[in-house]
């Protein structure tokens, strides 16, 4: 056979980016294949994270200080040498499943008592590891988890995630949640889109993260969701929006459970929103979902 | 986006390229136009392209002759263009060659930068391969599994969870 550069063969298995089967045949046909497929392979597992396989491999990775957080816990590792790769270098995206094969690995195990505690343990130590070693991890979905020491002190760190989406919290973990988040946006130079559509906010949690927007000059793309904004609090995101010159996306979610118009901006924070647009010069996409800008009735 | 027509060379005009074997070819200067390697080797009766011979180049320039009126595609588009696995009945029966020569288009059009013949020469090899086992793939392409035993049970039981679909 002819042999090809390994741009070429690169290029021929990128053709196999959603078809993990043929690149697992090929990345077995000899050393030279696997060594090209191993990244494509392990770039965006998605749905392969709900794999109990794939949690037990990655859990056979952790180093001591990520194992640590699993000893209260008695988790066994099963004995395994040095994996092939570090394979964890190549992801660049870890989404929700993830977690959800946290879940399934636990489904089988008896520890009821602390179910949430040992779940959230694993996820912590999970993450820590992806972190620790991900040079190409982009996109990282996070729950209450971001209130962990180890996971703030890797955010702070890194350098490559541009895009966050935080979800799900327990209220009694929003606090602290949304004050690292705080804390990160101060100090991280390269998340660019932030989406917390998924967590209801109130006006002083508003209040805070709007703080930190306006220092921030890196994101360029945010999702909101806030309950039961009146005039004044709608006139604090006009200002906002008004100053901004860094985000070219913004999707401000009202949230009523009986989906009503959940913001009513009223006629005053309307005419101010759209003041605030017209002196806006970057944004080029903006969502209003069940906000109501206009008069009272 | 560009239709690939707006260049300056006309219909009528023609220049010439020289295989590294020495075969001469005369070609739609629309074509050299669209490629820009290929234009380099233009405009000199020594100029010839090195690496690429006679028979695999006038495959080339036959592709090259038969898409001149496709749609340049931007940088952008590369993407779309890859994850497109739909390969047209003309490009398909073009490349229903041997082997050898599927594999001298993919190395000549990575070496010319014709990036559309690149992943369409890709797209077939991969296509070769598809649902095949590593046993089958190695007999298709003539390679020697160099793993040994104890590191292919290894690579499996890492990658398991990718067996499956």
């Amino acid at each position: 056979m002819i042999k090809l550069p390994n741009e070429c063969y690169y290029m021929i298995f990128n053709n196999f980016q959603n078809n993990s089967k043929s690149l697992f045949s090929c990345a077995l046909v000899n050393r030279q294949w696997c060594r090209i497929i191993i990244p494509i392979l392990w770039s965006e597992p998605e749905y392969h994270f709900k794999d109990i396989r794939l949690i037990k491999i990655l859990l056979l990775m952790l180093k001591v200080e990520e194992k640590a957080l699993l000893v209260p816990y008695k988790i066994n590792f099963q004995r395994h040498t040095n994996p092939l790769f570090e394979y964890t270098n190549y992801i660049k995206s870890v989404g929700y499943e993830l977690y959800s094969g946290v879940k399934k690995f636990l489904g089988n195990k008896k520890y009821q008592k602390n179910i949430n505690e040992v779940e959230n343990a694993i996820k912590c130590s999970l993450i820590a590891m992806i972190l620790r070693t991900g040079k190409n991890l982009k996109y990282l979905y996070l729950d209450e988890i971001i209130c962990n020491k180890i996971i703030i002190e890797k955010l702070y760190e890194n350098t490559t995630i541009t895009s966050i989406k935080l979800y799900d919290f327990n209220d009694k973990f929003k606090p602290k949640a949304i004050n690292e988040l705080v804390k990160i946006l101060y100090k991280n130079s390269t998340l660019t889109s932030l989406n917390l559509e998924s967590i209801l906010f109130g006006f002083i949690e508003l209040k805070t993260l709007l703080e930190a927007f306006y220092e921030n000059t890196i994101l360029n793309s945010l999702s909101l969701c806030i309950e039961q904004i009146d005039t004044e609090e709608g006139k604090m995101l006009a200002t906002f929006l008004s100053k901004n010159t860094t985000l070219t996306s913004f999707n401000l979610c009202g949230y009523d459970k009986h989906w009503f118009f959940s913001n009513n901006f009223g006629l005053i924070g309307g005419i101010a929103f759209a003041n605030a647009l017209y002196k806006n010069t970057t944004l080029t996409s903006l969502c209003l979902w069940n906000n109501k800008l206009g008069p009272e009735d | 986006m560009d239709n690939g027509t707006s260049n300056s060379a006309s219909e009528n005009e023609t220049i010439t390229l020289k295989s590294c074997d020495g075969i001469e070819f005369h070609i739609d200067a629309r074509i050299a136009n669209r490629y820009t390697l290929l234009n380099n080797w233009n405009g000199g009766e020594s100029a010839c392209i090195p690496n690429v011979n006679g028979k695999v180049l006038e495959k080339v320039l036959e592709w090259c002759e038969h898409h001149i009126n496709d749609p340049q595609l931007n940088c952008g588009d590369d993407d779309s263009r890859r994850r497109n696995t739909i390969i047209e009945e003309w490009d398909e029966n073009f490349l229903s060659c041997d082997q050898d020569m599927l594999f001298e288009i993919i190395l000549a059009a990575n070496y010319l930068e014709i990036k559309p013949l690149l992943d369409l020469g890709c797209k077939t090899v991969a296509n070769m391969m598809k649902s095949k086992s590593p046993e089958e793939i190695r007999s298709a392409f003539n390679i020697d599994n160099d793993y040994t035993p104890e590191e292919e049970e290894q690579f499996r039981k890492e990658n398991e969870w990718a067996e499956d679909y």
